[in-house]
């Protein structure tokens, strides 16, 4: 297999407080934050949005479906000239929070996804693409 | 009148000493690379006190936003060192799009509390000539989440594009409803001395126009500007020694959903956010949506006037597109809307020119047909006296409106 070309495109902002889902992310475990009360929340932080409990961990199933997406046909920088276009999409995961990610076909690289095989509402799942040896990142792909 | 909550009384009371907009002034829009930032916050300064027969030294406030070239955290009182000012009351207001309705809405608050009587609300930039490649990708990467969001390549555009496409799928909305709007705001543009584009386009031209995040085009999009505008805001006494007969602020209203696009609860939810903001506002003026004369509405994106149109309930959920559809927004139209051509056909500086261009329409001085030098004409609505503004930052996260009557505001 030939040696990966380097990744270009912009790696998360990574802080101390959320580690523990980035860390998950590269052992391809997918978590999500909990409130107090056990109810799963997104974004991840330190402390629940609302009532500022301490954020507690729970796996998660990777299932979800699509609440809308839009397909990009030119990216936030440089990094993305001459790529073809990505679709950004929210998925409404079967937990319960809305999470960003873009949609693409389970293959080699995860390409992405081709637009007119996209719909609003259809299942997804996760898929963990190993960026870089420190970033793995979330991308979702057609459930079935 | 109806009676009205505490704070909505409260608001009544501030507006009721006559707070009003006695000048205003634009320079050219477009792309004007042999002036800096400050050179055209300055112009517009200029030609601002020229409208309101005023000098520099009469104005004892200053309030400005923000610039993406010149980099400072004391923007107002970097801008009035430059023109040689030490103002009584000054204050740099940075919410985006939503920035120059709260602007004055600051004005009209330091006078309210005594720190000003005629309060220069000034905004401009080089943002087009001047910005570096560095600070184009931090002003796309700006709405964005660092670690939930810009990794997926999300960009501003494709970001209302979202919240866009789960509208138009949930109210079964045509790609031809956001089309009209650009057709409409064209129609307007080309009548309107200093818009950037002045050709007028049709529903179809749009629609066979190049795609940047779906569902928008290049055309459904807004304008990247240099270009600077500037209102005074002051009170109904000090106004009576003015050149220009004052436009009163008769409503004010904000309304805030989310910041991050992902956090977004519903399409439900970003237009009840954002449409308290015109609620409020024309229930402190005591309106309804049909004593409008005329909606200057932002429109960062062909799709972003419907939502607000419904949010303030000027049209029924979901039917705003229909109505621009059915000409309800051009003028001649039941409701003419964003007179001056908008973001989208006129320039880009926030909310500034919808602001300006309400102003002139209850003047009276929305007629560009005198200006044979920049091919103006007229988009004046016959006896306008009643105007709705509004302008929104983030991607609709944080919205801010303004009601504005030719009349002073009734006793409460």
């Amino acid at each position: 297999m030939s040696e990966k070309p380097a990744y270009t495109k912009p790696l998360p902002d990574l802080r101390p407080e959320d580690a523990t889902f980035w860390e998950a992310l590269k052992e391809h475990r997918f978590i999500l934050p909990c409130d107090d009360a056990g109810k799963p929340f997104w974004y991840p932080r330190k402390y629940a949005p609302g009532t500022l409990s301490e954020t507690s961990w729970t796996d998660a199933s990777g299932n979800g479906s699509v609440y809308t997406y839009s397909t990009h046909f030119i990216g936030p920088s440089k990094a993305y000239k001459g790529d073809p276009p990505h679709i950004v999409a929210l998925i409404d995961l079967d937990e319960g929070p809305r999470m960003m990610t873009i949609l693409v076909k389970d293959e080699e690289g995860y390409p992405s996804l081709d637009a007119e095989d996209v719909t609003i509402g259809m299942k997804v799942r996760i898929v963990f693409d190993d960026v870089t040896d420190d970033v793995t990142m979330p991308r979702f792909t057609p459930a079935a | 009148m109806a009676e009205g909550t505490p704070d909505v009384k409260e608001a009544r009371r501030m507006l009721g000493k006559g707070i009003c907009i006695a000048g205003v002034g634009e320079t050219e829009q477009g792309i004007i690379s042999d002036r800096g930032s400050f050179e055209l916050l300055a112009e517009v300064t200029r030609t601002t006190l020229d409208d309101a027969g005023l000098a520099l030294k009469d104005v004892d406030g200053i309030v400005t936003a923000f610039s993406f070239v010149e980099s400072t955290l004391m923007h107002s009182t970097t801008l009035a060192d430059y023109m040689g000012m030490t103002p009584g009351y000054f204050a740099s207001v940075a919410v985006g799009g939503a920035t120059a309705p709260l602007m004055a809405v600051q004005a009209a608050m330091a006078i309210d509390a005594g720190l000003a009587e005629v309060v220069l609300c000034v905004r401009g930039d080089n943002t087009r000539s001047g910005i570096s490649s560095s600070g184009m990708i931090a002003m796309a990467r700006e709405m964005s989440h660092g670690a939930y969001e810009a990794p997926f390549g999300l960009t501003t555009i494709g970001g209302y594009g979202l919240l866009a496409q789960r509208y138009m799928y949930e109210h079964n909305v045509p790609q031809e409803a956001l089309a009209a709007v650009v057709a409409t705001q064209s129609e307007h543009g080309a009548l309107k001395w200093n818009a950037m584009l002045r050709n007028v386009v049709t529903i179809e031209d749009v629609l066979n126009d190049r795609w940047i995040a779906t569902p928008f085009h290049v055309m459904d999009c807004s304008l990247v500007t240099d270009g600077a505008a500037a209102f005074i805001v002051t009170t109904e006494a000090r106004a009576k020694n003015m050149r220009k007969k004052p436009v009163y602020i008769t409503g004010v209203g904000e309304g805030f959903s989310h910041q991050y696009i992902s956090q977004a609860e519903s399409v439900a939810s970003v237009r009840d956010g954002l449409g308290r903001a015109g609620r409020r506002a024309m229930e402190v003026a005591g309106i309804t949506p049909q004593d409008l004369d005329v909606a200057e509405i932002y429109d960062s994106f062909s799709f972003t006037p419907l939502i607000a149109l419904e949010g303030f309930g000027i049209c029924g959920v979901g039917e705003a597109g229909d109505w621009v559809l059915e000409g309800n927004a051009k003028l001649g139209g039941t409701l003419p809307m964003n007179t001056h051509g908008g973001l989208i056909r006129q320039a880009h500086l926030g909310a500034m020119h919808h602001i300006i261009e309400a102003v002139l329409q209850l003047r009276g001085e929305a007629d560009d047909s005198a200006r044979t030098e920049y091919n103006g004409g007229n988009h004046q609505v016959p006896d306008a006296k009643l105007a709705i503004t509004n302008g929104s930052g983030g991607i609709l996260a944080a919205t801010s409106a303004l009601v504005l009557s030719s009349e002073p505001p009734s006793a409460a």
